[in-house]
């Protein structure tokens, strides 16, 4: 019975032909949609790596004042690390968690080379992020002065560089690896984790002056108020900006999130009107072939088979169009485009397949069932 | 092999209610080639219908080889239809979408028995039995009304059934044609097949065996016929 379908639906080719490419058309679009779902999926089920709760991001700007700087950057710490809501403060480097800055650096080990992002922190960044270390311990200031300067990286840099090697006191460019974490996702949870170097940051260093401060449980707006009245008192002429790391996580996501939901909404116009075409073509083509149906259960067909059949059809056509989709679709995990993993894209495109055979499952179940209804008597008496 | 017991068929509407059979007692024997003849909405075809089983009767029975059928489900009564009963219509009703020998092979699709093999193997045979094994790659449109009609007669025998019920199957053709058509039928007949035939064509109809009239849904007539 398939093969008669296949050889129905492929006599009336020319017949179906803008049906099919209306399915082959949803299909690619679903395709693209598909790989952003399952590309965002992916990663956020992947552990973030880092706890942001309760941790605010302060920047001081030191606008036109550059005198004493480093007196200053060291002062605002101990200010900072005073307060009693306070459990834990870490500086760095602008590219704090959830922030819209990237700095990236290639490394080098043993001719093979990784982009990492660059991370500049201090001895308390894992505390006041609750990072566990996998391997070695976090920097301290007994790190420094030494020929190298103290990194730790993550799982992503360690493979990338070291694969089985253990990657502890090994020594790339100008660093030297003390500790290893798991993941880190500073731009959220839809980020992919990539691999990440975070270094040490100098003495000398006075240009970082975001200030991550770990508040303790209960802590409310009222000392952010006091914060920022208090170090405005003390930094004349400073701007201080308080970024709680919650609020920031979701301008990131939402940065993620709507191209998505965008895309989303036009895909799910897109998809009703694929369905109510194809809806109105099946109503149409029924109702021009009450002479065949009549025949088919004349000569054997059950009410059942009739209904099956139309559902049949549908599906043959729908595997024409997939099949012409698919030879485009197979070239984006072949050819790696866009650097997604293979999986990426053959998720998007069990998915796009998933769908496309639901939907015109779905609008073939109404007219085939009134196909079914039809009275062979009749039917074969209409012309 | 065919019973109707006291047969009526009624089609209702919201407003009027049309007797379309009365009182329909009918016994069609194996081998036999009956012609149903009578003026246009006489209940001809709606009598061929419950013949083939595809309209039940408002009241009344029917056994086909002796079995009641009146109470089958859809799924028996289309078994029934595939294996026992095969049908010619006037108008054909090829589909156009598929070869002479798809068309042919369509009711042994509904045979899960019958390989692919089996099937085209069938459908070449019975396209031979009607003179169109050359044929076999063309489509409906690429045929005459007559050669249309003899592939129908092929899908018609191809699953080897008991009984053919044709319905005006010369009524599109002209005479040399219909006479074509005719002789296919007698010589089926002669092999044993029962058929049942409806015709506007007093000649045709005798050229059968029996000739059974109907007037306004009633039979009026059931003549044995003798041939010449």
């Amino acid at each position: 019975m398939i093969r008669h379908l296949f050889r129905l639906i492929w006599n009336k080719k020319k017949a179906h032909a803008l049906l099919m490419v209306e399915i082959w058309a949803s299909f690619l679009v679903l395709f693209g949609l598909g790989s952003m779902i399952v590309f965002n999926v992916s990663n956020y089920v992947e552990p973030l790596g880092f706890s942001y709760e309760r941790v605010w991001a302060v920047d001081f700007n030191n606008n036109q004042d550059t005198t004493a700087m480093q007196d200053k950057v060291n002062t605002i710490l101990q200010r900072l690390k005073a307060y009693p809501e306070v459990e834990s403060v870490s500086r760095m480097s602008s590219n704090y968690p959830f922030s819209t800055n990237t700095m990236n650096n290639g490394v080098d080990y043993k001719k093979r080379h990784v982009m990492s992002h660059f991370y500049t922190t201090d001895a308390d960044f894992a505390q006041t992020l609750d990072m566990p270390l996998v391997a070695g311990r976090w920097y301290g200031k007994g790190d420094l002065g030494g020929k190298y300067k103290p990194v730790v990286i993550n799982r992503k840099t360690q493979e990338a560089l070291f694969l089985d090697e253990n990657p502890l006191g090994k020594v790339f460019g100008d660093f030297r690896v003390v500790g290893v974490i798991d993941n880190f996702k500073a731009k959220g949870e839809f980020m992919t984790n990539a691999p990440a170097v975070f270094e040490m940051i100098e003495a000398k260093n006075t240009w970082d002056k975001i200030y991550l401060v770990k508040t303790k449980p209960g802590t409310d707006a009222m000392f952010e108020a006091k914060l920022v009245k208090e170090m405005s008192t003390m930094l004349v002429g400073w701007n201080v900006e308080v970024n709680p790391l919650v609020d920031s996580r979701k301008n990131q996501h939402n940065l993620t999130l709507v191209p998505v939901i965008i895309f989303l909404i036009i895909c799910f116009f897109l998809l009703i009107n694929v369905a109510l075409g194809l809806f109105g073509v099946l109503n149409l083509s029924i109702a021009k072939r009450r002479s065949e149906i009549g025949l088919r259960r004349a000569i054997g067909a059950t009410a059942r088979q009739v209904s099956w059949q139309f559902v049949a059809e549908i599906w043959v056509l729908a595997t024409f169009s997939l099949l012409f989709g698919l030879l485009f679709a197979v070239q984006f995990p072949i050819m790696h485009v866009f650097d997604l993993a293979s999986g990426v894209y053959i998720g998007a495109i069990a998915l796009a397949v998933a769908i496309i055979y639901g939907l015109v499952t779905l609008c073939a179940l109404f007219p085939s069932r009134q196909a079914a209804t039809i009275h062979p008597a009749v039917a074969l008496h209409e012309e | 092999m065919i019973t109707l017991t006291n047969i009526e068929k009624v089609y209702r509407t919201s407003t009027i209610e049309t007797l379309a059979l009365n009182n329909i007692n009918l016994h069609i024997g194996q081998g036999e080639f009956a012609s149903i003849m009578g003026p246009s909405g006489c209940g001809k075809s709606t009598l061929l219908n419950i013949i083939g089983l595809l309209d039940a009767p408002s009241k009344g029975g029917i056994s086909v080889g002796g079995q009641p059928v009146t109470s089958y489900s859809d799924q028996e009564l289309a078994r029934l239809r595939n294996q026992r009963l095969g049908f010619i219509f006037q108008s054909f009703h090829l589909i156009n979408d598929l070869s002479v020998l798809d068309n042919v092979e369509i009711p042994l699709l509904y045979r899960k028995q019958i390989s692919g093999t089996q099937r085209r193997q069938m459908a070449q045979e019975a396209l031979e039995r009607v003179g169109l094994s050359n044929r076999v790659k063309h489509f409906p449109k690429q045929l005459s009304g007559g050669q249309k009609q003899r592939v129908a007669i092929a899908r018609a025998i191809v699953g080897r059934p008991e009984i053919i019920l044709a319905d005006e199957p010369t009524g599109n053709l002209d005479s040399v044609m219909g006479n074509e058509i005719l002789s296919i039928l007698q010589g089926l007949n002669t092999d044993g097949a029962t058929i049942v035939m409806v015709t506007h064509d007093e000649a045709m109809a005798k050229k059968t065996h029996r000739l059974i009239r109907l007037f306004d849904g009633t039979m009026v007539g059931d003549t044995t016929l003798t041939l010449c």
